[in-house]
C-alpha cells in the first residue's frame, strides 16, 4: 500500500500548484523526556564479509548529535545447528563477526538468535529463519517520462522471478556508483512480487519495486552511473517492520498528508530475557541471503 | 427485555386506542403546502389551530393532515419567510386543500417578512436536530466562494472535522463513518470532491438540509452518530426556469420546470469544474491524457398521478477524475437513484415507498504499457426497499411504522496486475450482507406542556455467504496482527452471522411557558457496516466492510437534555444542550495495518468503546438587517482499545475541547449584502514522538511511552467575508425579468497557516551522519483565498 500511494501524492500535489494553496513550516514543539532504550541494529547477511551489529541508545529527537554506543556488552549468534558466532567489540558501539576465507555466517533454512548481554541486562531476538533469495538477473535502463507531468528520463529496471511458494519477502537495496540509497524514500520491500495482501507470486517483480531502484529527489541518471541491485531475503515479521518504517518515516508533506498514517511505534522482535525488567529494546534483527548484479548506463545501449 | 418491549407497546396502543373513546364525530382536513412561486413543497410549515392552540407540520412531502371534533376553527397556515394564510374552515366533511405561500419578494433583498418567525426552537419535541435551508447555506462565505453544504453544517454546534482537504465531518464524538448522509433518502458513502473540499451536493438542487445529532427518530436507523437528511428540490412546476453560475472552480447549471403544469415537474443541475480546460493551453500534460476534474449531475422528477398518489424519481452521479497520463490515474465517485410513491390510503394514513440503488466506487490504474501495469478498483453497492407510514390520528398522535430492507455488496479489491506480461489477479471476493429493520413510533402531545417522541426500533443483520473464503481468528494478544485459526467455505447467501439490535427512542419536551422548554432524549442506534480508515483524515481510498464473524456491530447510547430560549418575539433563539454518547465496538487498527487488498483484514481490526460528552451552546439572531449565530461547543471524545495506548483511554483525532463558530450575515441595503464567518477550534490530537533511534542508516521517531494521541497540534482560527452584489432590478425603467449577482468572497481573510498536521523526519541521509532530525507543521490551506463568482436566475 505505502508504495501504491506515492505517484498520487504527487498528482495531488500538482492539484494542490494549481490552487496555490499548501505550505509547510518547520517548527520546534517540546517534546515529552524519556528514558534511553536499547537500539539493535542487526541485520546481517550471507556475505562473505565482515558482519557488523550496532548497539546504541536512543536518544531525544532532536538530539542531532552522534549517538551514545553501547560498549563492553557480549554479542553472538547462533544457529540451530549448535554453531556460535561471536561479535567482537569494536568500541565505538559496533558489534563485528569476520569470517575466515570464504566463510559466510548464514544458510537458508537454518534458524539464527541473536543474544546480547549488557550491563546487567539479557536480551534475546525470536528464533528467526534465514530465507532464500532470487538472483538478479539484469539491470537495465529506459528513457521514459514517468507521467506527462514529467520530461524524459533515464530509470533503471531490475530483473529477478520470485521464488515460488506464497510469502517470500524482500528488502531491494540498490547503490548508486557504490553508495547505498538509504533515504527512508528509497525503502523497497516486496511481499512476493508485489505487496503484501496480494498474491503476486512466482512473477517478475512489478514495476513499482522494479523502478524503485533509482535514486530520488533531484539526481538524475547520468552517462556512466551505475546501478548495483541487491536482494535480501527477509523474514515476514521485517517485511512488517520495514513497511512500517516507511510509513512512519517516508513522509512527503503536503497533501501527502492527507493519506498519511498517524504516529506509531514500529515493531521489534528483540526482547529483554526478564520480562519484568523495564530495560526494554527497539530495533531488528535479521539474517538474510542475498543476490546481487549491476549495470553501468551508456545511453547509446538505451533504447527508447 | 421482552417485558419491556411488550410494557412499550402497550403504551403506545394505549395511547393510540384512549383517543376516541369520546365518540364525537370528527374531520380531517388535509393537503399539501407548496410555494406559490415555484410549487416547491415546504417542509415543516406549520398548520395552526387557535381553537387548540396547536396543530401540525408539514412532513418532508410538505403533505399535512389534522383531525379535529366536527366545528368551526381558524386555521393558520405559517412557513418562516412567508406570508400566512389564515382561514375558518367548517370541519363539516374530510376536506383536501392544498395551499401556496408566497414568500412576499424576492430572496437576498431586504424583505419584509410578514409572518412572525417560529417558536418551534422551543415548542416542537425535536431537540439536537438543526435545520439550514438553501437560502442561509447560500449566504455562508464558502471556500473559493462555492456554496457547500457540508461547509455550511460545520458552523453547527456539536459538528467538528479534522481540517481542510478531509473528507467528512464528526458529529458529537462520532467518527466520518458514523454519519448517515442521505440525498433523496439514499445514503451517499463518499460526500466529498477533490479529497474533502467540496462537498458532492449540488446547491441549485438541494432544498433542505436537516442535521440530526440527538433524539434520532426510530425510522433512522443504521449510523450509530448523527444523520445528515438532504432533499432535492422538485423542480419549479409553474414555469421553466433555470440558474446556475460561473465560479472559480465550477461552472454550474440547473434547468427546472413544469413538465405538466402544477402535475408533473423536473430538475436536472450540472457542474464541472473547469480549471483543466482553462489550463490546457498551457499545461501540455493536460492534452497528452492527463485529466484534473470532478463533476456531478442531479436530477429529479416528480409526477401527480392524482390526489392521493404521486411519484418521485431522483438520481444523482459524481466522478473525480486525476489522470496523469493516459494509462494512469485515480479516479472515484457516488451513484444513487431512487425512486419513491407516496400514496394517501385515506387522508389520515400517509405512506411512502422507497427503493434506491446507492453505489461508492474509486479505480486506481498503474503502468505506462499493458505489459507493466496494475488496475484496481473497490466498491459498495447497496439496494434497498422502505415502506413508511404516518398515521394522523388526532392533534395529539401521530403515529408512524415502517420497514427497510438493505442488501450490501461490498467488493474490497478487485484488482489484476500484470507483470512483463504475465497476469495475476489479486482481488479480495466480494461480501454480501442484509440488514433489515422496523418500526413504530409516536409523536404525541400529552397536555399544552408536555409533549413526547417514543419510538421503537428493531434491527437485524446477516452476514451472507459468497464463493470465497472466510477466516475464523485467534483471540489475539491486544494490539497485534491476529494469526487466522480456521478457514470455511459457505454457499452464497448462506447466514454465517447474525446479529440483532433493539433500538428504543425517546424525546421528550416540557414547555415552561411561551418562551421557555426543557427538552430530553434517549437513543440507542447500532451500525453493521463500517467505514476502514486508518489514515489521519477520511479520504476516497477508504473502504466499508460489513459485520462478520470477526467484527461485531457498533452500538451506541446517547442521552441529552437541553434548555430553549426564544427572545424578543422569536427573534432571537438561543438553545443549550449538554450530551452523554457511548459507544461500543467502535473499531480502530493495529499499528502497521494493510487494510487495502487484504483477504485477512479483520485480523488488523481492533475494537473498542467510545465515550463522549459535551455542552453545545447556540443563539440565533432571526430578525433584523444583522441575522446570524453564535454556537460554541466544548467536549470530550475517547476511545479504549486493548492494544492501544496501554488500554488506558485516549482522545480521538476528532477530539476537539473548544468549537467556536460565528456566522453573521448583515444587509447593508441597497444591492449589497455582507456576510462573514469566524471559526476558532482546538488543535487535533496526535502523537508526538519522544525520542529516535537508526536502523541502517534511517532515522526512526519513538514514543517511548507508547501513549497514542499524547499532545495536540496549534489551535485553528479563521474568518471569511464575502460580499453579494445583487444585479440592477430595473432595466429601462423596467422590471428585469432575470436576477443575477455577484459573490466575492475570501477564505482565510488574515491568511492564518492553520495547521493540518505535524510530521517528524530526518534531512538527509547516510553521508551526512549524524542525520538531522525536524518537525513540519503542514497546513493544507495557508494563505488568504479570494474568490468571485457571478450567479444568475431567469
Amino acid at each position: 500500500m505505502n508504495k501504491i500511494n506515492p505517484p498520487y501524492y504527487k498528482f495531488f500535489g500538482i492539484a494542490l500548484i494549481v490552487f496555490m494553496l499548501g505550505c509547510e513550516d518547520d517548527i520546534n514543539p517540546n517534546l515529552e523526556e524519556a528514558l534511553p532504550l536499547l537500539a539493535v541494529d542487526a541485520w546481517i547477511t550471507d556475505k562473505s564479509e565482515p558482519q557488523a551489529i550496532r548497539l546504541s541508545f536512543t536518544r531525544s529527537y532532536f538530539e542531532n548529535s552522534q549517538t551514545t554506543p553501547l560498549l563492553n556488552a557480549s554479542v553472538s549468534v547462533d544457529d540451530n545447528l549448535g554453531n556460535s558466532f561471536v561479535f567482537v567489540d569494536q568500541g565505538d558501539g559496533d558489534y563485528v563477526w569476520t569470517p575466515a576465507n570464504n566463510q559466510t555466517l548464514g544458510v537458508s533454512g537454518t534458524s539464527y538468535t541473536l543474544s546480547i548481554s549488557a550491563e546487567g541486562e539479557q536480551y534475546t531476538s525470536e528464533q528467526i529463519m534465514m530465507n532464500p533469495v532470487p538472483l538478479v538477473d539484469s539491470v537495465t535502463y529506459r528513457l521514459d517520462a514517468v507521467t506527462a507531468f514529467d520530461d524524459d528520463e533515464f530509470i533503471g529496471e531490475f530483473w529477478s522471478r520470485d521464488l515460488i511458494g506464497e510469502g517470500d519477502t524482500y528488502w531491494i537495496r540498490s547503490f548508486l556508483n557504490g553508495q547505498l540509497l538509504s533515504l527512508p524514500s528509497e525503502i523497497n520491500i516486496a511481499f512476493d512480487a508485489g505487496f503484501v495482501g496480494s498474491s503476486f507470486d512466482g512473477l517478475i517483480f512489478i514495476p513499482p519495486i522494479r523502478d524503485a531502484i533509482n535514486p530520488l529527489g533531484d539526481l538524475e541518471l547520468l552517462e556512466n552511473d551505475s546501478l548495483y541491485v541487491e536482494i535480501h531475503s527477509i523474514t515476514n515479521d521485517a517485511y512488517q517492520f520495514l513497511s512500517e518504517v516507511q510509513t512512519q518515516t517516508d513522509r512527503d508533506g503536503g497533501f501527502g498528508e492527507l493519506f498519511a498514517s498517524p504516529f506509531g511505534n514500529v515493531p521489534t522482535n528483540i526482547s529483554n530475557v526478564d520480562p519484568n525488567s523495564e530495560a526494554i529494546a527497539v530495533g531488528f534483527f535479521n539474517v538474510a541471503a542475498v543476490s546481487g548484479n549491476g549495470r553501468r548506463l551508456i545511453a547509446s545501449e538505451v533504447s527508447n | 427485555m421482552l417485558l419491556r418491549t411488550k410494557l412499550f407497546l402497550s403504551v403506545i396502543l394505549l395511547s393510540i386506542t384512549g383517543l376516541d373513546l369520546f365518540g364525537q364525530q370528527s374531520f380531517t382536513l388535509s393537503g399539501y403546502v407548496k410555494d406559490l412561486s415555484n410549487g416547491e413543497d415546504l417542509i415543516g410549515a406549520t398548520i395552526y389551530v387557535d381553537e387548540i392552540s396547536s396543530g401540525t407540520i408539514t412532513n418532508v412531502y410538505g403533505f399535512y393532515s389534522i383531525t379535529l371534533i366536527a366545528g368551526v376553527y381558524s386555521v393558520e397556515y405559517r412557513y418562516v419567510g412567508y406570508e400566512t394564510i389564515k382561514q375558518e374552515i367548517n370541519f363539516i366533511e374530510n376536506i383536501s386543500q392544498d395551499i401556496e405561500l408566497s414568500d412576499g419578494g424576492q430572496e437576498l433583498q431586504e424583505v419584509v417578512i410578514t409572518a412572525e418567525p417560529e417558536d418551534s426552537n422551543v415548542s416542537s419535541v425535536e431537540m439536537s436536530t438543526n435545520n439550514l435551508d438553501i437560502k442561509t447555506i447560500q449566504k455562508i462565505p464558502a471556500f473559493m466562494g462555492e456554496v457547500d453544504v457540508l461547509k455550511s453544517i460545520q458552523m453547527l454546534p456539536g459538528v467538528a472535522t479534522i481540517g481542510e482537504g478531509a473528507s467528512g465531518f464528526n458529529v458529537r464524538g462520532g467518527s466520518v463513518g458514523q454519519n448517515l448522509v442521505l440525498l433523496d433518502e439514499a445514503p451517499v458513502y463518499n460526500s466529498s470532491h477533490l479529497l474533502g473540499i467540496f462537498s458532492v451536493f449540488n446547491p441549485d438542487a438541494v432544498k433542505d438540509v436537516k442535521l440530526i445529532k440527538g433524539g434520532i427518530p426510530a425510522r433512522y436507523g443504521g449510523r450509530i452518530a448523527s444523520i445528515l437528511d438532504v432533499r432535492m428540490k422538485e423542480g419549479n412546476s409553474k414555469k421553466l426556469a433555470a440558474q446556475g453560475g460561473v465560479g472559480t472552480i465550477f461552472s454550474r447549471l440547473a434547468i427546472e420546470g413544469p413538465l405538466i403544469k402544477d402535475k408533473a415537474s423536473f430538475i436536472v443541475a450540472g457542474r464541472r469544474s473547469y480549471i483543466d480546460w482553462l489550463a490546457k493551453p498551457f499545461v501540455s500534460a493536460l492534452r497528452d491524457g492527463a485529466r484534473l476534474n470532478f463533476y456531478d449531475l442531479t436530477m429529479k422528477m416528480n409526477y401527480n398521478i392524482d390526489e392521493n398518489n404521486r411519484v418521485f424519481v431522483s438520481s444523482y452521479f459524481g466522478r473525480d477524475n486525476f489522470k496523469f497520463d493516459k494509462e494512469q490515474g485515480f479516479d472515484w465517485g457516488n451513484q444513487t437513484a431512487t425512486v419513491r410513491w407516496n400514496h394517501l390510503f385515506s387522508k389520515k394514513l400517509f405512506s411512502n415507498f422507497t427503493a434506491f440503488y446507492s453505489n461508492y466506487d474509486y479505480k486506481l490504474a498503474f503502468g505506462q504499457t499493458d505489459d507493466d501495469q496494475f488496475d484496481w478498483d473497490s466498491k459498495i453497492t447497496t439496494y434497498d426497499f422502505k415502506p413508511e407510514f404516518t398515521y394522523f390520528i388526532n392533534p395529539q398522535n401521530e403515529i408512524s411504522f415502517g420497514a427497510e430492507v438493505l442488501l450490501y455488496n461490498f467488493q474490497p479489491a478487485n484488482a489484476v496486475g500484470v507483470s512483463n506480461g504475465e497476469v495475476q489477479d489479486v482481488s479480495v471476493d466480494r461480501r454480501f450482507g442484509l440488514e433489515s429493520a422496523i418500526y413504530l413510533a409516536n409523536d404525541q402531545k400529552v397536555s399544552d406542556q408536555i409533549s413526547l417522541q417514543y419510538g421503537l426500533r428493531f434491527s437485524h443483520f446477516t452476514y451472507l455467504g459468497a464463493p470465497t473464503t472466510f477466516f475464523t481468528f485467534d483471540d489475539p494478544t491486544p494490539g497485534l496482527r491476529k494469526e487466522v485459526v480456521a478457514e470455511f467455505e459457505a454457499d452464497r447467501f448462506e447466514s454465517i452471522s447474525n446479529y440483532s439490535n433493539l433500538e428504543p427512542r425517546f424525546s421528550m419536551k416540557y414547555q415552561l411557558n411561551g418562551t421557555n422548554s426543557i427538552k430530553a432524549s434517549y437513543n440507542r442506534t447500532s451500525q453493521y457496516i463500517h467505514l476502514i480508515s486508518s489514515t489521519t483524515a477520511s479520504n476516497p481510498l477508504d473502504v466499508w466492510t460489513p459485520s462478520t464473524n470477526n467484527i461485531k456491530p457498533q452500538t451506541g447510547d446517547q442521552y441529552a437534555i437541553g434548555w430553549f430560549r426564544n427572545f424578543q418575539n422569536n427573534g432571537y433563539e438561543a438553545s443549550l444542550e449538554g450530551y452523554y454518547r457511548r459507544t461500543r465496538n467502535q473499531i480502530d487498527y493495529i499499528d502497521g495495518a494493510e487494510l487495502l487488498i487484504n483477504e485477512a483484514l479483520e485480523g488488523d481490526l481492533l475494537s473498542g468503546k467510545g465515550r463522549a460528552y459535551g455542552a453545545e451552546f447556540y443563539l440565533k439572531k432571526n430578525k433584523g438587517r444583522l441575522t446570524g449565530w453564535v454556537s460554541y461547543t466544548l467536549a470530550r471524545t475517547e476511545l479504549q482499545v486493548d492494544g492501544i495506548n496501554q488500554g488506558d483511554w485516549y482522545p480521538t483525532k476528532y477530539d476537539q475541547t473548544h468549537n467556536l463558530k460565528i456566522a453573521a450575515f448583515y444587509e447593508v441595503g441597497g444591492r449589497w449584502t455582507l456576510s462573514s464567518n469566524f471559526t476558532l477550534t482546538s488543535g487535533t490530537p496526535t502523537t508526538f514522538p519522544t525520542s529516535r533511534f537508526e536502523q541502517q542508516g534511517i532515522t526512526i521517531p519513538y514514543n517511548a511511552g507508547d501513549s497514542r494521541n499524547n499532545t495536540r497540534i496549534p489551535v485553528y482560527h479563521r474568518l471569511d467575508f464575502s460580499a453579494t452584489l445583487q444585479g440592477k432590478e430595473m432595466k429601462n425603467g423596467k422590471k428585469r425579468k432575470n436576477e443575477n449577482y455577484w459573490v466575492f468572497s475570501v477564505y482565510n481573510l488574515y491568511s492564518r497557516r492553520n495547521p493540518f498536521s505535524i510530521y517528524f523526519a530526518q534531512e538527509g541521509d547516510l553521508r551526512t551522519e549524524p542525520v538531522p532530525t525536524r518537525a513540519t507543521q503542514v497546513s493544507i490551506i495557508g494563505n488568504f483565498v479570494p474568490a468571485v463568482s457571478y450567479n444568475f436566475k431567469f
